[in-house]
């Protein structure tokens, strides 16, 4: 789903129906084929990398409703309610269905779901949520958020929302209405894309690679940062436990001194206790240089996304360079043939004090037509620079995005190694302390 | 049993020996486990008696039936007393079944208590009966009135905080469970206590309230006389042994209590390292979702962390129910013994005022010496009870805590080869492609 390269004559005509940005246009391509690969050829990112989903049918329900309490921004404890959303893939020979996934959200989930569609899909008339809060009620029910009726609709409401976006060949393809589905953490990538949308140019057409780029640099980063800042706080507490073990190495010992045949084997089991609590710093040095490689990649992405940035500048400049010139035209063919289609200042002046005379219009006209000219060669120069720049930039992505795969793979590998260091250390040291026990 | 009437203790009644299996062989014939061949009662298997035949309230699994720690630590308290007093075993007792009975005023939990016995004081081979933990309660206090020269083992504690813990878990009601059985094997194992009248009733009677209530005072002789022992006498001089065990005590107590306490919080740690975990992983799902080549390995690793999650939750469970209840169970223990030692204080105080007494007397009543004498005869008999008590329990202790520790040891290696396993089975996964580029 390549687009060609823009042409200044193309750019006068209307921009294809298509979503700004559209998410998985390449779903097209992706089904039939098999995920990897497919995906290469444009971004890499937006198709869909888990074999044909949609091949299948599935079927899927908003199964249950739970109370629940957290903090939210404010730090501030608030009740809410929870949704259970299980999809299940039906396979085609027996019927029967196999539930793939399952997830908790809640209402405002809903909500964010359905801004990102009205804005990404203007011309779809995306299904409504069921209320938000109790209106239009008749005296006896309640309009109580949790009361227990009204949570029920509100769940058929919202089973029959997502139901709806499933049944319509155009939304169901969405890339998020998917991660909606599967992924926990589904909330900033969808804040994200539409953080983009509003921080954009009005670039009229803009090239779907280099904005499906964007995006993914943008979750890119999101991600990687989420995982930095849970990875801290893992190793955090990975310390915790093992420092406390440490404890054990003294009281052992003086407990040691007031027994006499289990003093022997309580005393070395504690010395076994000590090691493995100063085990953890060596350990948690060795993590440090996985998440230095996360971090470069964090890094990266902000690269990533200054590329995508300046090609989006430069395609900004080239549509003002094309509507100046056309207007400049268009002002000179009304000089010319005295027509006069556009309104400009100069215009409604003349109206109003009076023609100009042959010689003022002949000078005007020369200036335009020089200045076109001018315009003609600098709209061709830009383009040229524009062709340059796409060639060279995605040759280079490519090249990023192989480096990458490269990368984060051995990072991947180092990483599972020293769990297995971690491991096999721990069984070591107990297996040993066992061994002191067992002298008891 | 939904609607029996509270003071009737449902009981199932004696059965014949054909009908029950060897305790120490392993298998069953009875009817809810279902249908292995018998082996001969003289095969010894290493297999868990107890845990096979468990029957737990919602059908669940028995804990502890794939630690090979807890079958070998039912056999060793099986076969105890074996070496220490050189005589066949001939009394089993059995605590399991665990029932809730939901009654009008009350609802509460019964469990089936199994007695084996070639001993003349049963009439019956065999009885199986049910009690609560108040019917505990009130033989361990029978025991401590009518034995008051032994060391009686603890039971687990009595309340428990409603709303903290829920008192019809299965976790607490099998942590229960296994300390009540322990508790009645101590006290089996004891060649003392085993014989007393009230322990005998508590196995075998069917209505034990309506025993209860007779309010039968089956005192031993040493129990009458240690009863009216009247404190207010000062302690000229502890003999060695007996100080030196209460200052072993005392120490103990407070190196147990300092273990709780640590094994406490790494537990507490455990538990907040498994909070962040879990959402570590789904993190790498998440960017799994962005990706082309790296999405298979991303999930891979996911997966993997979420294997880890569940190792380490059931780790923290285990150590929940099966080692922070057996701490506690000593310290219990420790302190009911230094009561029981201040008792003895009490007991030598008396007799050496009252021979003090007469000394300064110079006067030759008949009636006065037999009083000093019983006294006399009263210590020494304390003081040697309470010293084989003594070696016996130190005994058990060490083997108990032995068995102890080995657990944790094992539940901690358990942990990592799960682990282990998780992310060694993903290395491959993670290195895939790059050998077929």
């Amino acid at each position: 789903m390549e687009q060609a390269p823009l042409d200044p004559e193309r750019q006068l005509q209307p921009a294809p129906l298509e979503p700004l940005g559209s998410p998985d246009a390449g779903l097209g391509a992706a089904v039939g084929k098999e995920a990897e690969g497919a995906g290469e050829e444009s971004s890499g990112v937006d198709t869909m990398t888990h074999n044909n989903f949609w091949l299948k049918k599935i079927e899927i329900s908003v199964s249950e409703a739970e109370k629940r309490t957290g903090r939210n921004a404010m730090n501030m404890q608030e009740t809410y309610t929870a949704y259970l959303i299980e999809t299940r893939s039906v396979e085609h020979t027996d019927g029967q269905s196999v539930l793939t996934d399952s997830l908790w959200r809640r209402y405002s989930e809903f909500e964010l779901l359905r801004s990102y569609l009205l804005v990404y899909y203007p011309h779809i008339v995306v299904p409504p949520l069921p209320e938000k809060w109790a209106e239009f009620v008749w005296h006896k029910l309640s309009a109580d958020n949790m009361d227990p009726d009204f949570v029920e609709r509100r769940r058929i409401g919202l089973e029959n929302f997502l139901l709806r976006i499933a049944s319509h060949p155009i939304l169901c393809r969405d890339k998020i209405f998917y991660l909606f589905l599967t992924q926990v953490f589904f909330f900033y990538l969808a804040d994200s894309r539409l953080k983009a949308l509003n921080a954009t140019f009005r670039v009229k057409n803009p090239d779907k690679r280099f904005t499906d780029l964007k995006h993914y640099s943008d979750e890119l980063q999101s991600v990687i940062s989420h995982l930095l800042r849970v990875r801290a706080r893992v190793a955090d507490r990975l310390y915790g436990v093992y420092k406390v073990h440490g404890n054990y190495g003294r009281v052992f010992s003086e407990w040691s001194a007031i027994e006499k045949e289990m003093g022997d084997g309580l005393q070395s089991a504690g010395h076994h206790m000590d090691v493995y609590a100063s085990s953890i710093d060596d350990i948690l040095e060795d993590e440090e240089h996985y998440a230095d490689q996360l971090k470069e990649y964090l890094f990266y992405a902000e690269a990533l996304r200054a590329v995508c940035r300046k090609h989006e500048l430069m395609q900004y400049d080239l549509e003002m360079a094309a509507q100046d010139l056309a207007s400049k035209k268009q002002q000179c063919e009304e000089l010319v043939t005295g027509t006069v289609r556009t309104f400009s200042l100069k215009g409604m002046t003349t109206k109003l004090f009076g023609q100009e005379t042959p010689e003022q219009r002949e000078a005007r006209i020369k200036v335009l037509e020089e200045q076109i000219n001018e315009g003609e060669q600098q709209l061709k120069s830009k383009n040229l620079e524009g062709r340059e720049f796409v060639k060279n930039a995605w040759a280079d992505i490519e090249r990023f995005k192989e480096q990458k795969n490269r990368d984060l793979k051995e990072a991947l590998i180092s990483y599972a190694v020293m769990q297995i260091s971690m491991c096999k250390k721990g069984i070591q040291v107990w297996t040993n302390a066992k061994e002191c026990f067992s002298k008891m | 049993l939904p609607g029996s009437p509270p003071d009737a203790l449902p009981s199932t009644g004696p059965h014949s020996l054909r009908d029950m299996p060897h305790p120490l062989a392993g298998s069953s014939s009875e009817e809810a486990v279902g249908g292995d061949s018998t082996p001969s009662p003289d095969l010894l298997m290493a297999r868990s008696f107890g845990d096979k035949d468990l029957i737990l309230p919602n059908g669940g699994t028995p804990a502890g039936t794939s630690s090979p720690a807890s079958s070998s630590s039912l056999l060793n308290r099986l076969q105890l007393d074996d070496d220490i007093d050189g005589e066949t075993r001939d009394l089993f007792v059995i605590v399991d079944d665990p029932k809730k009975h939901v009654c009008t005023m009350e609802t509460y939990i019964t469990y089936r208590i199994t007695t084996k016995s070639t001993r003349v004081e049963f009439d019956l081979p065999e009885y199986s009966v049910r009690r609560r933990y108040q019917d505990f309660d009130w033989l361990r206090s029978k025991l401590e009135e009518s034995q008051p020269t032994h060391l009686i083992p603890p039971l687990p504690e009595k309340f428990v905080v409603k709303g903290v813990v829920d008192r019809f878990s299965e976790e607490f009601v099998e942590t229960r469970r296994k300390a009540l059985d322990k508790f009645l094997k101590r006290i089996t194992d004891h060649p003392v206590l085993s014989f007393n009248e009230h322990f005998n009733i508590f196995l075998t009677a069917k209505d034990l309230n309506a025993y209860k209530k007779q309010g039968i005072a089956l005192l031993t002789r040493m129990g009458e006389s240690v009863k009216h022992v009247t404190g207010g006498y000062k302690l000229r001089t502890r003999p060695l042994e007996f100080a030196a065990i209460g200052d072993y005590l005392d120490t103990f107590a407070l190196k147990l209590g300092t273990i709780d306490r640590i094994a406490q919080r790494i537990i507490k740690e455990e538990i907040e390292y498994l909070v962040e975990l879990r959402e570590y992983g789904p993190v790498y799902s998440t960017w799994s979702a962005l990706e082309g080549e790296l999405a298979e390995p991303l999930e891979g690793v996911s997966a993997c962390i979420g294997n880890c999650s569940t190792a380490l939750e059931e780790l923290t469970d285990d150590m929940t129910e099966d080692f922070l209840p057996v701490l506690r169970e000593y310290i219990l223990y420790s302190d009911s013994m230094k009561s029981v030692l201040k008792k003895r204080d009490q007991v030598q105080a008396e007799y050496e005022a009252k021979l003090e007494a007469v000394a300064l007397r110079k006067e030759d009543r008949p009636k006065v010496p037999a009083d000093v004498e019983k006294c006399q005869d009263r210590m020494e008999c304390f003081n040697a009870d309470l010293k084989a008590d003594m070696e016996r329990w130190q005994n058990n202790k060490r083997q108990d805590f032995r068995q102890l520790l080995m657990g944790m040891a094992d539940k901690n290696i358990q942990y990592y080869e799960k682990c282990l396993m998780a992310w060694e089975s993903i290395i491959p996964l993670l290195q895939e492609k790059q050998e077929a580029k």
